[in-house]
Parts: structure tokens; C-alpha cells; sequence
């Protein structure tokens, strides 16, 4: 196989809060058009990986890098102009703006009135749930369609890379099966590389390409997602199932 | 009964002043979680900028539209030199900063100018209005008064709801981590926001003027029952901030055409303490929607 250029690299990345280090000489490469699912227990440092590569936490060493572009401490504001847009886990849904209001904050930056309107037209094309809630309060949407919602506002900016945390979280079996179907469209239809953040590893490793298990800090298994949801030792002894 | 209209029409003018004062506040702190104690201050220099440029032009439009565009400038040069390094920092950091800088506006102002009261022309006669030969116990610059700040709240909410920046405006205040993280530059977005009380401020200084006379603390009294009209409106609601000032403005004409006129300060701070007791989060306060 030729050399693959990688569209995210994370290289021997450190970063923490205070004196705590939540990220230890932590490397994955997540190639263009594939789903790397990272995964572990609470404290692994999954969400603080994601807070890493999107700015929201710096790194105190190490590299971040978009298709060989450092991103590495810039500001998130700055790194999603880039390309790489992070769907935080909960709170994330604007809930004093309109559905179409969050959509349009998403891609303010990125288009003329033309591309945006277009953007738009996209969004209520892919997600017809939104386009029917489209005026109300985004207040008002329940758990999946508010997860719809801030995955397709992510969107608007025509990311090329997306990291997702917890899409599952708190969402009902059916739901989850929908989002997760989701996310395997845009892998498929749009070739977009996906970085899925999941405690459900069952979930995400159906779908994924690639798999990472994170522990108390450090990267302790990356592989096939094949390869991972059969090593039965450690599944057990990390993802729990 | 008259009297009881005139004093009700009077007091639409003074509310709509407090308004713009509230309005300013609000505007900070939407975006900032910072309550601006300098937001008098900074009228009271805008406002001695535009009695210096309508000495030198002659011209009262001059002076007012410079005082504008000042109260824009002032807004965002604060923000973006004292303020920044104290947003997200704990609050009595900015209660700090900005009350330091009342006493510094309010002391630098004396030094240019002077502390002595100065008249500030307005922009209309002042002459009483009658409906046949019934007094309506406002003028001709009143009716501009609640105009001018009118057209600017209406403005404004244009703004906020029909424009990119606008859009940008509002998510940052309700999100500013979301917002961030979906390209807002929230910095930006904040200079623009004080700016935008700025230039509110301005305007609210150059309405109330004519009535207090000019001097370097001439806009203190003004500001606390702005701040009051804020805390009625809760603080968080532009139409709260409107609102609050029209009730705070003809509740205190009444107290000083029934009781006397050096009771309104009184009357303002009792229903300032009354509003916190009884009702902090304001008449007006934005729902905050599910949380789950």
C-alpha cells in the first residue's frame, strides 16, 4: 500500500489541567474518509484528547497536525476555520436560539449569503427533522434530534474532519442505532474522517475503522476495529463488554 | 387629571433615558457577566466631547454624532485593554476594574474640563407642547428624547436579529463555548458588544444633559436608575431594559409631581432594594429552557 497521507495526526501529544496529566505521549493518525473510534473508561482522557486537537485545552508537548499543517495551540476558533470541527459532548445546542439559528451560527464564517443559504438548504435536505423544527426553539428538541442537530451544525462548515464526543450518551437503543448510522453515512457518502469519542464501544467499533483504547492516559491498543472487537482479554479488561 | 397626564408623558422622556442606560448594561452583560459602574463616566466624556465639538462647529448635529462615534471608540478601546484581562476571572475582579475607571474617567474629565456645571443645548425647543390649551407637560425635545432612543432599541434589535452579526452577538452571550467552537471569534464579538453600550451610553448622555446640566459626576444619579431599570428588566433582556426604564421613569415623574422632586433618587434606590428583594432575576428574565 502506498504511503496514505494521514488527515489528522496526533503526535506524542501531553496535556492536562493544573498538575493533573490527563494525556500522556498520546499518537493517532485518523486517515481521510475513515471512522477511528477512541475508547475506554471514564478518566481515560477521550474527551481531553478532543479538547486537545480542537484547542479548547493546549498541549503542553507534542503536535497536532491537518493534512500536515501544525494546528498545534492555536485557538478552536481558529482551528475549525481549519478544518476540523468538535461536537462537544451535551450543552452544546444553543437552546435560547432557534433550530435555525444554531444551524446558521455554524456556518457564519465559512460562506457569502449564497453558500450559506445553500448550506442550509443542504442541512434541512440530509436532516429533515430540523427542516420541520426549523423555527422552533432549539430548547424544545429531544435528546436525538438535539444530537442531530449539533452534528449537522457542525457540518454547515464543511469540515474535513469531525470529532464527536459521546454522541450516544443519554439517548435511547433506537436513537443510538440512528446516530450511529449517521455518522457511517458521512463516512460513506461525503468521505468524511471521522474521530468518535464512545464509552458504548460496541457501538462504535460496528462502525469504525480503526480503534483506540485509551487508559488512565496513554493509547494501550490501536488496531483494526476488527481486530479490537475480537481480542476478547481486552475487551474485558477495558471496554467492558 | 392633567396633571396626572402631564406627569405620565413627562416621565416616557426620563424612562427612555434610563432605558438607554439599562440598555448598555444589559449589553455587557450578556456577553461578559461584567456590570459596567463606568457606563456613566463614559457618557459624561462622550458627552463633554460633543459640548467641545458644538462650541467649535456651531453645530449641535456635529457634536452629537461625534459623541456616538466616541462612545463607540471608548467602548471597545476598554474592552479590549482593561477589560479583557479580567473576563472570565472571578467577578469582583471587574467590579474592581470598572469602578476604578469611573473614578478615573470622572477625574480626568474635571481636570480638562473643569468641575464647574456647564448648560448642554438640546436638540429641540424645550418649550411646553399643549393639546389646544391643555398643557401636555413635555416638549418638543422630549418627544425626540424617547424618539432617538427608540429608534435605537429598534435598531438594535434589528440587528441582533437579522444580521451575521447579530447572530454572532447572541451566540456568544447564551454560548460563548459553543459559539467558539463553531468559528466565533467571541473576542471580537465582545469588543463589539461594548462598543455597541458605548455608543448607547453616548447617546443616553447627550438625551439627559439638557435637563442635569454637564459636570464630571452629572451622569452618577443617572446611572444608578439606569442600573435600577436593568435589574427591573433582569438584566439579561433588551425589552426587559426598555421596559424596566419606562416603569422606573414615569413611576419616579409621580413622585416628583406629587411628592417632590429631590425624592426621586430616594424612591429609585428603595425600588432598586425592593426589585432585588422581592424579585432578583427581574420581571423580564430570559428562560433558560430544558436543560437535558
Amino acid at each position: 500500500m502506498a504511503s496514505q497521507a494521514a488527515a489528522l495526526a496526533v503526535e506524542h501529544v501531553e496535556a492536562g489541567y493544573g498538575g493533573v496529566i490527563a494525556l500522556q505521549d498520546v499518537s493517532i493518525t485518523a486517515r481521510p474518509g475513515t471512522i477511528t473510534a477512541v475508547l475506554g473508561a471514564n478518566g481515560a482522557g477521550k474527551t481531553t484528547l478532543l479538547a486537545t486537537i480542537s484547542g479548547l485545552v493546549r498541549a503542553r508537548k507534542g503536535r497536532v497536525a491537518l493534512d500536515g499543517t501544525d494546528l498545534t495551540r492555536r485557538p478552536p476558533e481558529e482551528i475549525v476555520r481549519a478544518g476540523v470541527a468538535h461536537v462537544p459532548e451535551g450543552q452544546a445546542v444553543i437552546t435560547e436560539l432557534t433550530v435555525e439559528e444554531n444551524l446558521r451560527v455554524g456556518g457564519l464564517w465559512r460562506h457569502g449569503q449564497a453558500g450559506r443559504a445553500a448550506a442550509l438548504a443542504d442541512a434541512y435536505r440530509r436532516f429533515p427533522v430540523l427542516a420541520a423544527a426549523k423555527n422552533r426553539s432549539a430548547a424544545t428538541l429531544s435528546g436525538g434530534e438535539r444530537q442531530i442537530l449539533v452534528i449537522a451544525r457542525a457540518l454547515m462548515a464543511s469540515p474535513k474532519v469531525l470529532l464527536l464526543d459521546e454522541p450516544s450518551l443519554g439517548l435511547a437503543p433506537r436513537i443510538v442505532a440512528q446516530v450511529m448510522n449517521l455518522i457511517q453515512r458521512l463516512r460513506d457518502e461525503s468521505g468524511l474522517t471521522v474521530v468518535l469519542v464512545e464509552q458504548n464501544a460496541r457501538s462504535a467499533l460496528a462502525i469504525a475503522d480503526t480503534g483506540v483504547v485509551l487508559n488512565v492516559g496513554r493509547v494501550v491498543a490501536a488496531e483494526d476495529a476488527a481486530v479490537l472487537a475480537a481480542d476478547e482479554a481486552l475487551r474485558q479488561h477495558y471496554l467492558g463488554f | 387629571m392633567n396633571e396626572f397626564l402631564q406627569f405620565t408623558l413627562g416621565g416616557v422622556s426620563f424612562g427612555m433615558v434610563y432605558a438607554a442606560i439599562a440598555l448598555s448594561l444589559v449589553l455587557i452583560w450578556r456577553g461578559t457577566r461584567i456590570l459596567n459602574y463606568a457606563q456613566g463616566a463614559m457618557a459624561v466624556l462622550t458627552t463633554y466631547i460633543a459640548l467641545t465639538v458644538i462650541n467649535h462647529t456651531g453645530s449641535y448635529w456635529a457634536g452629537f454624532v461625534a459623541a456616538l462615534a466616541a462612545g463607540l471608540v471608548l467602548g471597545a478601546l476598554i474592552e479590549r485593554t482593561v477589560i479583557r484581562p479580567v473576563e472570565n476571572r472571578p467577578p469582583l475582579n471587574a467590579v474592581v476594574v470598572t469602578i476604578g475607571l469611573l473614578v478615573l474617567i470622572e477625574g480626568v474629565v474635571g481636570i480638562i474640563y473643569g468641575g464647574q456645571y456647564r448648560s448642554f443645548p438640546a436638540a429641540f425647543s424645550v418649550t411646553g407642547l399643549h393639546a389646544g390649551s391643555v398643557p401636555l407637560g413635555i416638549s418638543r425635545n422630549d418627544v425626540f428624547v424617547a424618539a432617538a432612543v427608540l429608534v435605537v432599541a429598534l435598531a438594535l434589535a434589528a440587528m441582533f436579529r437579522f444580521t451575521s452579526a447579530g447572530l454572532r452577538l447572541r451566540a456568544a452571550a447564551f454560548n460563548a463555548y459553543a459559539a467558539r467552537l463553531l468559528g466565533v471569534r467571541v473576542g471580537r464579538v465582545l469588543t463589539l458588544g461594548w462598543a455597541l453600550a458605548g455608543l448607547i451610553g453616548a447617546l443616553a448622555g447627550l438625551l439627559v444633559s439638557p435637563d442635569t446640566f454637564l459636570y464630571p459626576s452629572s451622569m452618577d444619579s443617572i446611572f444608578v436608575l439606569g442600573f435600577t431599570a436593568a435589574v427591573i428588566g433582569g438584566l439579561d433582556s433588551p425589552v426587559g431594559a426598555i421596559v424596566g426604564g419606562l416603569i422606573l421613569g414615569v413611576a419616579l415623574n409621580y413622585v416628583a409631581g406629587y411628592l417632590g422632586s429631590n425624592l426621586v433618587l430616594i424612591f429609585g434606590l428603595i425600588a432598586l432594594v425592593a426589585v432585588l428583594m422581592i424579585r432578583p432575576s427581574g420581571l423580564f428574565s430570559v428562560s433558560h429552557g430544558r436543560q437535558v
